[in-house]
């Protein structure tokens, strides 16, 4: 690691490789962890909102990139003003719900019609409270753009039979990535599709062949009520265990392989690039086995589970830079929009990379 | 004392080896290189200073965009007491973390205990009857002609039982009013079920599988106790109340908090519902003892039952399941007290 005064900008460029660390400790975010949850059980979940503030502080401040951490500025009373106002939509979704099921339907027009703005606002907020090195991130995309890459592309892939699905996703990344900008210096990605489509191939291999074997197990039929003798339930649960990790690993495999793609294609501004290397099966196997231990441990294994994941991303990712990664200048600008993207998280909506 | 750390100009991510000063007078903070040259000065308080969290590097940010960082966390809370780090005091202590899990683990007792219960069974009081009639209407579309058919059962054995029933609720001094719904029901077989508004569907299948009037006296019974209680409307304000406050105390409602959640809201909700049913059974006992009547036929009948549904092995694991494992309940029924 570079720790001296970075050089001059006339001296030669050349390229530093700096690997992503996470410095973080499972023991020591465990203690913030659960004094956090106890004091939002104490503040009858007004504190929640410091608390979440302080965990992605936590693992934004732990994230580095040769000398400097990434550094988290979201205000907790903007993110409880958001949560309250997606808890008053919720109140009224139940009411509606409850009183008139025939009014539904509007709700779900609103919200459609309210997607694309909330994942906009959710992007944009994320990027303005995120910064490194005094250098804020900053997000422009547009409603139309979002409603382009979110619905307008995945009604496509749905109406050509996911032949074009690997289209939507690029439009979805190209959405994500080309609009964000480290200070005045646009991000840049261009992903070749063909890469996409082999990767959703793959997938759908994995997951037409688990249906293979499942229904080879069970023949066909999986009525629980029936009796059945110890062979038959012997192979429905293999047939389980397999179709679970086929339905839920096929998605996190897929997710690991676009994930590399999209930062080894991703530029930002003219001398910047990245390299992420996560290994699918070692990926798969970490968000398996964090639900697992999660699970059976109550959730007291939660943050060593989630600092798990967090080393492990970091460990694959490295940014190559000229030597001179000083010459980055901020954009004055205004705060995001922290209602949409707490409505958003309120929804889980996720809308990560 | 300075404090060695980092400088960075407004706005820009170049950094400079530098030190952060306190003026002699307290007033000023300042941010000078090696050689002393000043880069930096405000007033004390109009620079805002990170709080403390973990090990993370303090910032030190100026009004016009200039930042000083400092891994020295020791150093910054000396240089500006008063600077509040009680959270990250609390944060830092294994004994307090003992005692917050200890807390935690209480509350989440008292809450699965009492809470939910109790806050179930008031709004079920304080739910109107209209809308009770809404949610079981809605209950009711959404089986209606997938599972329930219209019933298959001969005049004359649908006129008995419905002289049946209305014995069954003449016995109840609860003012309750039930009515009957029987239906063909192939797909779910032998069982009956209450609708929050009184409404009890019987199934064909299981007017069937009733060898005496008197077991399916348990039957209803046990359903109209259902609907004394409300319990319908209770289970679905408690299924709703887990992850809404899990939602609340968290504020975190994405794939991986739910998926954790998943299994023991389940386990918790089988739990409250085999309390409902227990609840049902001890008062059908009642009823039907106090009526003359033997609630060792129920006990039979759900014997029978299990035996139809499930085979000689039985229904799984009675922590799983729904209702308490049957063995227990025709045992609970065969020495139930006449009151």
């Amino acid at each position: 690691m570079d720790t001296r005064p970075l050089a001059a900008p006339q001296a030669p460029a050349a390229s530093l490789r700096n690997t992503m660390r996470f410095e973080g400790s499972a023991g020591e975010y465990f203690k913030i962890w659960i004094v956090n949850i106890a004091l939002t059980i104490v503040t009858l979940g007004i504190f929640s909102a410091w608390a979440k503030v302080r965990s992605k502080r936590y693992f934004y401040g732990n994230t580095y990139i040769g000398t400097n951490a990434f550094d988290y500025h979201a205000a907790p009373l903007r993110i409880l003003l958001g949560r309250a106002i997606a808890f008053g939509f919720l109140l009224a979704y139940s009411l509606t719900a409850a009183i008139s099921p025939k009014l539904i339907g509007l709700w779900y027009l609103l919200f459609l019609a309210a997607l694309p703005w909330l994942i906009k606002s959710s992007l944009r907020f994320a990027a303005r409270n995120t910064s490194y090195r005094n250098v804020r991130f900053d997000f422009h995309g547009s409603y139309w753009g979002a409603c382009k890459a979110f619905i307008l592309w995945q009604m496509l892939a749905v109406v050509t039979l996911l032949s074009l699905l690997p289209f939507a996703h690029r439009a979805r990344d190209y959405y994500h990535i080309n609009n964000n900008r480290y200070g005045q210096t646009a991000f840049q990605a261009e992903i070749p599709v063909g890469k996409l489509y082999k990767y959703y191939g793959l997938a759908l291999l994995a997951i037409l062949g688990a249906l293979a074997v499942i229904v080879g197990l069970t023949g066909g039929t999986m009525n629980i009520f029936k009796p059945a003798d110890g062979l038959v339930i012997a192979a429905r649960i293999v047939a389980v265990i397999f179709g679970a990790v086929a339905f839920w690993g096929a998605p996190a495999y897929l997710g690991a392989l676009t994930f590399n793609l999209a930062l080894n294609n991703t530029r930002l501004g003219e001398n910047v690039t990245f390299e992420s290397h996560l290994s699918p099966v070692r990926m798969t196997w970490i968000v398996f086995s964090n639900i697992l231990l999660t699970m059976i441990s109550l959730g007291l294994l939660y943050p060593w589970a989630r600092v798990r994941r967090a080393r492990y991303m970091a460990e694959c990712m490295t940014v190559v830079s000229p030597a001179d990664a000083g010459d980055f200048q901020s954009m004055p600008m205004p705060a995001g929009n922290t209602i949409g993207e707490e409505v958003a998280s309120f929804f889980d909506i996720d809308f990560g990379l | 004392m300075p404090l060695p750390g980092f400088y960075f100009p407004p706005g820009s991510a170049r950094q400079t080896e530098a030190e952060l000063y306190l003026t002699a007078d307290g007033k000023y903070l300042e941010v000078r290189d090696g050689g002393g040259t000043l880069l930096a000065s405000a007033p004390r308080r109009q620079v805002t200073v990170t709080s403390r969290l973990g090990n993370l590097r303090r910032k030190v940010a100026y009004p016009d965009g200039a930042l000083f960082e400092t891994a020295d966390n020791d150093g910054i809370d000396a240089l500006l007491t008063g600077h509040n780090g009680a959270l990250a005091r609390l944060e830092r202590s294994w004994r307090l973390a003992a005692l917050s899990l200890l807390a935690i683990a209480a509350c989440t007792a008292l809450f699965i205990l009492y809470g939910v219960p109790r806050s179930a069974e008031w709004l079920a009081r304080e739910t109107p009857p209209s809308a009770s009639r809404v949610i079981a209407d809605q209950t009711l579309k959404a089986m209606e002609g997938k599972f329930l058919l219209p019933t298959g059962l001969p005049l004359a054995r649908q006129q008995r039982i419905r002289d049946r029933f209305a014995r069954v609720a003449g016995w109840e001094a609860s003012g309750h009013g039930y009515d009957l719904l029987l239906r063909n029901a192939p797909h779910v077989g032998p069982n009956a079920f209450a609708l929050p508004d009184g409404r009890i569907v019987v199934t064909d299948q299981l007017v069937l599988m009733a060898k005496s009037d008197t077991e399916l006296d348990g039957v209803l019974a046990h359903e109209m106790a259902h609907v004394n209680h409300s319990h319908g409307l209770r289970s679905v304000y408690q299924a709703s109340l887990i992850p809404a406050a899990i939602a609340f105390i968290t504020g975190d409602a994405s794939q991986f908090a739910q998926m954790t959640v998943i299994l023991p809201a389940i386990l918790v909700q089988s739990a409250y519902s085999r309390k409902f049913e227990q609840q049902a059974d001890d008062d059908a006992a009642i009823l039907l003892r106090r009526q003359g009547e033997d609630p060792a036929a129920l006990a039979g009948f759900l014997e029978r039952m299990e035996l139809k549904t499930c085979g000689k092995t039985g229904c799984g694991p009675s922590w799983l399941g729904s209702h308490p494992a049957t063995s227990a309940r025709a045992a609970r029924l065969r020495r139930a007290p006449a009151q």
